[in-house]
């Protein structure tokens, strides 16, 4: 089972030669690449050549929209702005071939990056009609500017040679373009498997999320965003090459409009499906033109956008992800027949990784046995025994042994590591939060309770950068970052858990850890894209599922995060807060909807993880459980901190007890002590 | 079979098939014989066209379809040239300088054609040229302005020059006493240099230009042009520009309440003019050719005979009238064939037979090419015409 | 002077048209959260629909009623046929899916119409000269079309019940059921609304601007910009925002170039997005986690 598991992770790690699927894929295209010319037809191949040439493009806005979860309707426009510099520096500068195609590329790319930083911090619909507008600002800009030819364009600047061949026919012109479709695509798949990839696809599941473990949304959206307007580029560079005219019309929003449905035929953020969205795209172009006049007399002009309109609708509506989806469900169905024929001779060893499975082996209910499943490997990497000293609390028994997962202690236990200064928060005319003022000491569990509406959630909120403070400050280790974004406080050591649970439901259980070990990770995009971080990836989730075993969640590791039953999906957000090695970390009722055994669990971990120098803040409503836990508890109501102390003053507090239990105090004490006796 | 044995039989299989793809197709996707200087003697002749067949010059391209369609059946129908059949392979641009482009790689490299015609705009047509002339194919253009010409070893050209077509207006205008003059043109190659010509032509004549517009052809609203041509006061309008957009243009002129006269080029000459126009077209004068006042001519008009003859099998193939782009279309043919019955094939050969047609007459008028001039018409190819209840009449001071 | 006035006068009346389309977004984007890339279309659809009905020989208040009525009937079958069959109406599916029906509309628009711009017949009235600016009584038509639909469909969303408990649908589905709307009425109804301008802001407009297959994209988008400038929210502001977008690309058309007026809508949207991306009037909303 282990030796499954390891091979199932290798071909998520993403360094690309170890990813059979890839080569295979890879190689394929590359004979059919190579035999086409031969075979195909003249209108066909001339249809294989566009297809090759708007695959790029296709390539870059799959990135865009899959990756960053961001739709541009102005794909054409880096595009054109690629196809327009390499036409201008060839005709009216008379560079050379290749300068001239690095220059388009590398003007697309600025083009996106300067638009890009103020147009990434738009949401949604706004984004998406902005680069539309953008799209239509570039077609009106080279219309009617003298230097790019106006309407007419750049044209009689002919073909320069590649290595001293003329490239003269469509034949070799397909062979040119066709290795840089290619390299473009092992590329984008190599980055859709890095760590920036996984970052931004966990970024489309929750935002918050991936931001309160220190992954900066914004910088990754730019990035994305210029490296897509790359493609583009280098695709309007080959357009300019084959066509031997740039004019405005490459700028139009018909073209954005059909690379966007060459991503959305071959699925949303899938990269292969790019490539065919853009084979068929050209195909029904072509198609629909002689096709539809031949149905409708008299039928002209554009009339293949009626395919167009009927496909994006037809796709979206009955197949959400596309080709890709289709190849997945009867790959799937293929690889499933084959390998139930393989298991009857085999033993049943996949069975514990299907949904449900702990039911018929009992394996899920082993955690000693399911840890394990690493021998050696756990105790020579990340996870360092913080409890060596023993102190502690037994009741955990079984769990005495296994090591906690690392925390990181930049200051001396006492020494305060958060130190919140009238903060304050109000919408319209209702204070949520009015001037708290708190200092939480390293090394100590606190407990932050309060009636619902007391604004602890809030509170949070403006502690981690989820919402900007009206006023008041928020000291981390000595610096101030109210205001500043998740990521800012996340990469310092400050993470957290939510109330609502945020799961990333597009990946796995160890995927949702291993994204807590993004702010370890170093490789950036472009090791990504070389494929230059299996190594790092690797030891990341070795240790993410080193820590799902510690808490008794190994046997679900394989599972998509959504599937889950409630309890064990927050348990999993601890441990993706863990994995990130946190100095301080902030749980939103994490005991909501554990069972009594996991809450009891779960309590003895922090305490461990407390005693091995961890901060933890949590916000609870099961009193009994914060006043068990906790060594220090604050109580917040109505946007007030009323007490703040240790649990035995606290508990005492009158004004505690009226804010929770209405005006008559004693009752209010006798209605505790029911329900602390109740837990 | 042993497995060793199978293991082997798909590269094989593989290898075999694609050694089978090599020999079966041909190289055809490798360009066959590199650029037009290859074209075969034997075989049909292939002639090319590229036409604005949609989009904003569809009302140009169309007839001009319509009439190398018609054309290229009668001389088959006629045993072709010297026995071997015309093979004629138009391509629609869609009105964009990039389809024109494309159209023009694939004639030239994939259908390895004698002699290209078109495009029925200047910017399709200049976005051609380069491309024509490096491959060296002959090439006969359907559109107006001088620049797709100029300089030109391979590109020739039937309709007006827009020079002699802006002669006749300013001549008339000077003899109207006007001295200024506004220009809303068309923002695309083919209203590209107009001002410059006008000016220049105007220095001579006591005539200056004292505003300029421009309009998209797919535009249509004109209110802001026409409110600053209303401003600058001048005795009369040329407005520059294809149908439907040159149309619109002067109903909105006309809406706009400026009652200066127009000038019209030779872009508007179809019944077209009218559907966009409405009422507010009548009174504008327009040079073009004879074309469309074809039933106003006098019986000794050189060109009578061609022009009823065409328009009788224009009208019984399509049930309407040819407008002057079939007219141009028409001529492109006519000179074209007519060296390739004097020349063959033979791109050099073919050119020079081009270059040396003389007094062939057309639909817009008597051609004589010489190796200056590409055009081959003058001002005589001319005349004036009044837009008058919906229809062009001729128009003589 | 004379000038100024003319352009401030073309400016109005193309941003009357402008405001009845943001009119219909917002009617649509406060219910559904989409923004309708289609809402220019039924402009287009509308016009082109009552010239050929005008052409087929009916009086013209006849067919401009009939293609009101039917492009109604038109949006609200988009809702129910394609709309309302996606579950998961995100974002990016919301903006592929209406894109999609626009490109469906245009193409059979262009399949039924063919490629060419048509003029409905001008409304009766006569055209006024006022010391040299005319005004020609179409214009009036267009600014009266806004008055009386814009501002009915304004006054039905702030005044009346149904209208409040159709905004609230959105947010509060509780709210909205009291009043007896479910979420798939309100829809329904908010489709009907963005249709029904959208076809009056396409009828009133086609004597002058005509009406052709392809042109309802920029309108819509322009529509967009102008529902931007009121946040996605406000009426108000986004058909004083209409009007001011009119009559700015009026003058830059006049006076810079008329080839760059169709660019000044996005620049305008993407400074105000940036600057400002809870639109003119609105402080930008807290984000609520």
């Amino acid at each position: 089972m282990s030796y499954l598991n390891k091979a199932a992770l290798r071909s998520k790690t993403g360094f690309w030669p170890n990813n059979r699927g890839t080569i295979i894929g890879v190689a394929l295209l590359a004979v059919v690449i190579l035999i086409v010319p031969f075979t195909a037809s003249s209108s066909m191949m001339n249809i294989a050549v566009f297809s090759m040439i708007f695959a790029l493009p296709a390539i870059g806005l799959s990135l865009l929209m899959g990756l960053a979860g961001q739709v541009s309707l102005g794909q054409a426009a880096f595009f054109a702005i690629g196809a327009y510099t390499h036409a201008i520096l060839l005709q009216k500068f008379e560079m050379p071939g290749l300068v001239a195609a690095v220059g388009g590329v590398v003007a697309a790319m600025l083009a996106a990056l300067l638009v890009g930083l103020p147009m990434l911090r738009l949401r949604g619909h706004y984004l998406a009609l902005a680069t539309l507008g953008l799209g239509f600002i570039v077609m009106i800009a080279v219309r009617e500017w003298e230097f790019t030819g106006r309407t007419t364009g750049i044209y009689g600047y002919g073909r320069p040679e590649v290595f001293g061949i003329p490239i003269d026919n469509n034949g070799l012109f397909f062979w040119f373009v066709a290795p840089f479709v290619l390299l473009g695509l092992v590329l984008a798949l190599n980055l859709t498997r890095s760590r920036a990839g996984r970052a931004l696809s966990a970024v489309n599941d929750s935002e918050l999320a991936a931001e309160s473990l220190g992954v900066n949304t914004y910088a990754l959206r730019v990035k994305v965003f210029t490296l897509s307007a790359g493609f583009a580029g280098l695709g309007g560079v080959f357009y300019a090459y084959q066509v031997q005219i740039v004019s405005p019309q490459v700028a139009e929003f018909h073209v954005s409009v059909e690379l966007l449905l060459m991503v959305v035929i071959g699925g949303l953020g899938s990269v292969w499906g790019a490539i065919a969205g853009a084979f068929i795209v050209e195909l029904l172009s072509e198609g629909l033109r002689d096709l539809i006049p031949a149905i409708i007399p008299g039928a002209t002009g554009e009339v293949q956008l009626i395919g167009y309109g009927l496909v994006l609708i037809l796709v979206i509506i009955l197949l959400p992800g596309g080709l890709y989806q289709v190849v997945k469900t009867a790959w799937a169905a293929i690889t499933s027949r084959i390998g139930a024929r393989r298991a009857d001779a085999a033993a049943p060893a996949g069975a514990a990784a299907l949904p449900g499975g702990g039911a018929d082996d009992g394996t899920a209910e082993a955690p000693t046995r399911a840890f394990g499943g690493l021998p050696g490997e756990g105790a020579a990497s990340a996870p360092v025994d913080g409890t060596a000293d023993g102190d502690a609390v037994g009741d955990g028994g079984h769990e005495a042994s296994a090591p906690v997962p690392t925390v990181s202690v930049p200051v001396p236990a006492g020494a305060p590591i958060l130190e919140v200064r009238g903060l304050t928060k109000r919408y319209g005319g209702v204070v949520a939060v009015d001037e708290v003022t708190l200092t939480v000491p390293a090394g100590q569990i606190m407990g932050l309770i309060g009636p619902n509406g007391a604004g602890k959630t809030t509170c949070f909120n403006m502690i981690t950068g989820a919402i900007a403070p009206t006023s008041g400050t928020v000291s981390f280790l000595g610096s101030e970052i109210q205001g500043r974004k998740p990521h800012v406080g996340a990469e310092a050591g400050l993470t957290r858990t939510f109330q609502n649970l945020q799961v990333f439901s597009s990946t796995d259980v160890v995927g949702n850890v291993y994204m807590g070990r993004y702010r370890k990770g170093r490789a950036g995009i472009l090791r990504g894209m070389l494929g230059l971080q299996g190594r790092e990836q690797y030891r990341h989730e070795e240790i993410a599922r080193e820590i799902l075993e510690t808490m008794q969640l190994g046997d679900v590791s394989g599972l998509a995060a959504g599937d889950l039953p409630f309890g064990r999906q927050r348990m999993m957000e601890v441990c993706r807060a863990l994995a990130s090695e946190p100095a301080l970390l902030l749980l939103d009722e994490p005991m909501a909807g554990l069972s009594g055994r996991e809450r009891e669990m779960l309590a003895t971990l922090l305490r461990r993880l407390r005693d091995a120098g961890l901060t933890i803040v949590l916000v609870e409503h099961d009193v009994a459980q914060v006043m068990a836990l906790a060594d220090t508890v604050a109580v917040l109501d109505d946007g007030v901190l009323i007490a703040h102390g240790d649990p035995e003053s606290v508990r005492n507090d009158p004004a505690v007890i009226v804010a929770y239990l209405g005006t008559d105090a004693e009752e209010a004490e006798a209605e505790l002590k029911e329900l602390e006796e109740h837990a | 079979m042993h497995r060793a044995q199978r293991r082997l039989l798909i590269p094989a299989a593989v290898a075999a098939s694609i050694a089978l793809a090599l020999t079966g197709c041909g190289a055809s996707n490798f360009g066959g014989d590199s650029g037009g200087d290859g074209a075969s003697e034997e075989g049909p002749i292939k002639i090319g066209a590229v036409l604005d067949i949609t989009g904003v010059g569809a009302n140009l391209g169309v007839p001009e379809q319509n009439t190398l369609n018609m054309l290229a059946e009668q001389l088959n129908e006629a045993g072709g040239i010297d026995g071997r059949e015309v093979e004629l392979i138009i391509k629609d641009n869609q009105s964009t300088e990039d389809g024109a482009a494309k159209a023009t790689t694939q004639l030239i490299e994939n259908d390895d054609v004698d002699l290209i015609i078109g495009s029925s705009r200047t910017g399709p047509s200049l976005a051609m040229r380069p491309l024509v002339e490096a491959a060296q194919v002959p090439t006969i253009s359907v559109a107006a302005n001088a620049a797709i010409v100029d300089g030109s070893e391979w590109v020739f050209k039937t309709a007006q020059n827009d020079l002699v077509v802006l002669e006749r207006i300013l001549d008339d205008a000077e003899a109207k006493g006007y001295t200024k003059l506004a220009l809303v043109r068309d923002a695309t190659g083919f209203g590209e240099g107009i001002a410059d010509i006008i000016t220049e032509l105007g220095s001579e004549r006591g005539i200056t230009l004292t505003a300029t517009e421009s309009f998209e052809p797919s535009a249509t609203d004109f209110t802001a042009q026409m409110t600053n041509i209303r401003a600058a006061d001048a005795d009369a309008v040329i407005i520059w520009g294809i149908t439907p957009s040159a149309g619109l243009a002067q109903a909105a002129y006309v809406q706009l309440g400026v009652d200066k006269p127009v000038y019209q080029s030779h872009g508007v000459a179809n019944d077209a003019f009218f559907e966009a126009a409405g009422p507010a077209a009548d009174g504008v004068i327009a040079p073009m050719g004879r074309l469309l006042v074809a039933d106003q001519l006098s019986d000794d008009d050189p060109q009578k005979a061609v022009i009823d003859q065409f328009i009788a099998d224009y009208t019984e193939s399509f049930d309407s009238a040819p407008s002057s782009f079939a007219g141009h279309a028409y001529d492109a043919w006519l000179v074209g064939t007519k060296a390739i019955e004097e020349a063959g094939t033979d791109p050099e050969a073919l050119r020079d037979a081009i270059e040396a047609t003389t007094d062939v007459v057309g639909i817009s008028g008597i051609f004589t090419m010489t190796p200056e001039n590409h055009s081959g018409l003058t001002a005589d190819a001319l005349i004036m015409a009044l837009a008058e209840g919906g229809r062009w009449t001729l128009y003589e001071e | 002077m004379t000038d100024f006035l003319q352009l401030t006068v073309a400016g109005l009346s193309q941003g009357s048209v402008y405001a009845l389309l943001a009119v219909g977004l917002i009617a649509t984007y406060t219910v559904r959260h989409v923004v309708n890339i289609a809402q220019g279309d039924y402009a287009t659809l509308a016009g082109l629909g009552s010239i050929s009905l005008v052409t087929a020989g009916l009086p013209l208040p006849v067919a401009i009623l009939i293609a009101l009525v039917s492009v109604t009937l038109a949006s609200v079958l988009i809702e129910r046929l394609v709309i309302s069959r996606v579950k998961n109406l995100t974002t990016l599916v919301s903006i592929i899916l209406t894109l999609g029906v626009s490109t469906l509309l245009q193409a059979i628009m262009l399949l039924i119409w063919g490629a060419e711009g048509k003029r409905l017949p001008a409304f009766p009235g006569s055209d006024l000269n006022l010391g040299g600016v005319s005004i020609r009584s179409q214009e009036l038509w267009m600014l009266g079309a806004l008055v009386v639909v814009g501002g009915g469909v304004l006054l039905f969303y702030e005044k009346t019940r149904w209208g409040k408990a159709l905004r609230a649908s959105a947010e509060q589905p509780v709210a909205a059921r009291i009043v007896g709307i479910s979420p798939a009425v309100a829809s329904v109804i908010a489709f009907a609304i963005a249709g029904f301008v959208g076809a009056a802001a396409g009828v009133v407009s086609s004597p002058i601007y005509l009406s052709i297959w392809s042109g309802g994209l920029l309108l819509g988008l322009k529509g967009f910009v102008a529902a931007v400038l009121g946040g996605l929210v406000s009426f108000r502001a986004a058909i004083v925002g209409a009007l001011l977008l009119g009559i700015i690309e009026s003058y830059v058309a006049g006076y810079v170039a008329s080839g760059w007026k169709d660019a000044v809508a996005f620049f305008i949207l993407i400074i105000v997005l940036i600057i400002r991306p809870a639109g003119l009037v609105l402080r930008p909303n807290a984000v609520r986690v």
